[in-house]
């Protein structure tokens, strides 16, 4: 036979349970209400030096179009840095709540190596390619938006080559081929078609 | 003295063997074959025991993640969670408690499993079948088999194997028999490996797997052609046809000669007309596992591909165009499988579909690679990542053809260059389109009315081009 006494303490253990778990359930609700989280903004490191003009190539999915859009902003002088933060700049314009050709949440460029003048290694995040939309137009408004806005800022640059995470990857979400070299000229050329 | 010299020469010249011996030993790999990936993993021996690498093994099938944690690995791929512990043997996938056939390997940060335990622990991490051949050290998973079957036909005498997708095997004649390698191929035999045959033509096929690949020997009591046909579907062996030497020549007026020459000519009365070579070759893109873009909750780019394609055949078909398909069903083809069966179909043009929710109408891509004069002289090797190049004038040509007739059709139109797979390796004229609603709805790809407009579009402008680009190739 139960004593009295523990029947209280099970009864007052059973009522405590149900309470926090209609509690847990309103706390769900209520984060629910709240909404997604808003997508994570790249940051921009601080440069030391001289305001410059940096033109980034916007790309707009309403009219498959690639705007030159220039801006001033300090800009370092080594080349590879100063492809990285162009690049930098532009990834964090598409992730803005307004981007004209939104990527996903914490898209960003590691890296902008020079083999030498004119060939460059863009190191992509991983983010960049596994939330990318997929499909022939968006990932080719997308790489070509990078291409040219590295020309923009490195007039040298020949060729451009991307990886993912330090990785080569054959296509960036399924269709566009990133295996290869990309001929700036040709992107130029091909992009004339989308303005 | 004598003594110490023999045995120190015993020892040099072992020394010597084992050396060679391990310089020249190959290493040892398994190839694994998965729908979205082809590739090899090599093996690391540890006390007699097999090992591959979990990475090597796993990260080519889909997202994979790992950490180690003091003695322990855990991973996550595609979602799925497991964790192994370095000289242990249990370990944990998705919640269940299994057991390697030998202890687990923690080297320098990178993980390490017995091949014997492959097949335990990849259907359960990849949630997808997996078959391993330990013998021939080949891994198969998820639908990546491939099958044959073995047709005897008569008049004329012939062997043809059909494949249940493209193949480009290495092809060997020998007196007697002809030797098919599948190197790339998941190639595996449906029945028994050896099978003889009553026929005056074919005497037996063998089938054996190696870690080379697969190899399929077909021995016959003649000489042997060998062609690819049906798009890479087909191996057809046939009776050689005797060149007539001039000896053999029959004589004019020859009573005796008459019997054969009318024999020979009902025999090519009875061989079947050829097939027509399509003068388009169509490619859904995308199929099986890889779905492409997920246009809606409730739409997959893969589908709308396919019925896209079907839609276009009919019209190509109601206007007398010879058309093939490169997949009828929802299976995955590579991009290599999709370029051999356009090369090897001999069309003259080779259209790629595909989907996307972005954007409105019909996109037409040709390859972005540098264009190239074709050769006037001799047929000459083309490198296989830029075959598409002497073929880039006639691509454009064909991209205009099929955007003039889609503007004709009040469809909104863009034409443009992108680097696209397998276009760059199609030794025709190729171009890509791209179809996406007129509205803001991702379901209208889906709708009959929308996709029967854009077939008919489609068709109007390859209809133009006959003549243009000349016949099949």
């Amino acid at each position: 036979m139960i004593s009295r006494k523990l029947q209280y303490v099970i009864a007052s253990l059973v009522l405590a349970i149900l309470a926090m778990g209609f509690y847990l359930v309103h706390l769900k609700r209520k984060a629910e209400s709240i909404g997604a989280p808003p997508p994570v903004q790249a940051l921009t490191a601080p440069v030391s030096g001289s305001a410059e003009q940096m033109t980034l190539y916007l790309a707009v999915d309403d009219d498959d179009s690639l705007r030159p859009t220039a801006i001033t902003s300090p800009l370092p002088s080594d080349p590879g840095e100063r492809g990285r933060l162009a690049l930098h700049t532009l990834i964090a314009r598409y992730l803005q709540k307004d981007s004209p050709h939104p990527l996903g949440a914490g898209a960003d460029v590691h890296d902008v190596y020079l083999l030498d003048p004119a060939s460059a290694v863009v190191n992509l995040n991983a983010a960049f390619s596994q939330s990318h939309a997929s499909g022939i137009e968006v990932e080719q408004l997308s790489i070509f938006s990078l291409v040219l806005t590295l020309k923009a800022q490195l007039p040298q640059l020949n060729r451009v080559r991307f990886l993912v995470d330090g990785k080569p990857r054959d296509t960036l979400a399924g269709h566009l081929d990133l295996s290869g070299w990309f001929d700036v000229a040709m992107v130029a050329e091909a992009a004339k078609g989308l303005r | 003295m004598t003594k110490v010299f023999a045995i120190s020469v015993r020892v040099i010249v072992l020394l010597f063997l084992l050396i060679s011996a391990g310089s020249a030993a190959e290493p040892r790999r398994i190839s694994v074959y998965a729908p979205q990936a082809v590739y090899q993993v090599d093996i690391l021996v540890r006390e007699g025991v097999d090992y591959v690498g979990l990475t090597d093994l796993i990260d080519p099938l889909g997202r994979l993640e790992s950490r180690v944690d003091g003695k322990k690995l855990k991973l996550t791929f595609n979602g799925a969670e497991a964790d192994f512990q370095d000289g242990k043997r249990p370990y944990h996938v998705r919640s269940n408690k299994l057991e390697l056939t030998s202890n687990f390997l923690l080297i320098d940060g990178r993980g390490y499993i017995p091949a014997a335990s492959i097949a335990q622990l990849l259907p359960r991490l990849a949630d997808q079948a997996t078959d391993f051949h330990s013998t021939s050290r080949r891994l198969f998973i998820g639908s990546a088999q491939m099958h044959f079957s073995v047709d005897v036909r008569r008049a004329p005498s012939r062997v043809v194997l059909s494949f249940s997708a493209p193949v480009n095997p290495s092809t060997l004649i020998e007196k007697g028999r002809v030797r098919l390698l599948f190197r790339r191929e998941p190639l595996v035999s449906s029945g028994a490996d050896n099978v003889s045959y009553s026929d005056p033509f074919l005497q037996s096929t063998s089938f054996t797997e190696s870690p080379a690949g697969a190899e399929l020997v077909v021995n016959l009591l003649q000489p042997a052609t060998v062609s690819l046909g049906d798009g890479g579907r087909t191996v057809t062996i046939a009776a050689a046809v005797p060149v007539a030497a001039p000896a053999a020549v029959p004589p004019p007026q020859s009573a005796a000669s008459s019997a054969p020459s009318s024999a020979a000519s009902s025999a090519n009365q009875a061989r079947p007309a050829p097939r027509p070579r399509p003068f388009v070759i169509l490619d859904p893109a995308h199929g099986g596992f890889e779905t492409g873009a997920i246009l809606s909750p409730t739409l997959q780019e893969k589908n709308v591909t396919l019925a896209l394609a079907r839609r276009l055949q009919k019209e190509l078909e109601a206007r007398g165009i010879p058309v093939v398909l490169t997949r009828v069903a929802d299976n995955l083809l590579t991009w290599d499988q999709r370029a051999i069966s356009a090369n090897t179909s001999h069309a003259a043009l080779y259209v790629a579909l595909h989907a996307s929710a972005a954007g409105h109408g019909v996109r037409i891509y040709t390859s972005l690679i540098p264009s190239a004069a074709p050769s006037q002289g001799k047929p000459s090797f083309l490198p296989w990542e830029t075959a598409q190049s002497p073929f880039l004038v006639q691509s454009s040509s064909a991209a205009s053809a099929i955007a003039a007739e889609c503007t004709s059709a009040g469809l909104p139109v863009r034409a443009s260059a992108a680097p696209l797979r397998p276009l760059n390796s199609v030794t025709t004229a190729a171009v890509a389109v791209e179809i996406s609603p007129l509205g803001s709805l991702a379901d209208e790809l889906a709708a009959p009315d929308y996709q029967q407009k854009v077939a008919a579009a489609l068709a109007s402008g390859i209809a133009a081009l006959r003549g243009k680009l000349g016949d099949a190739q």
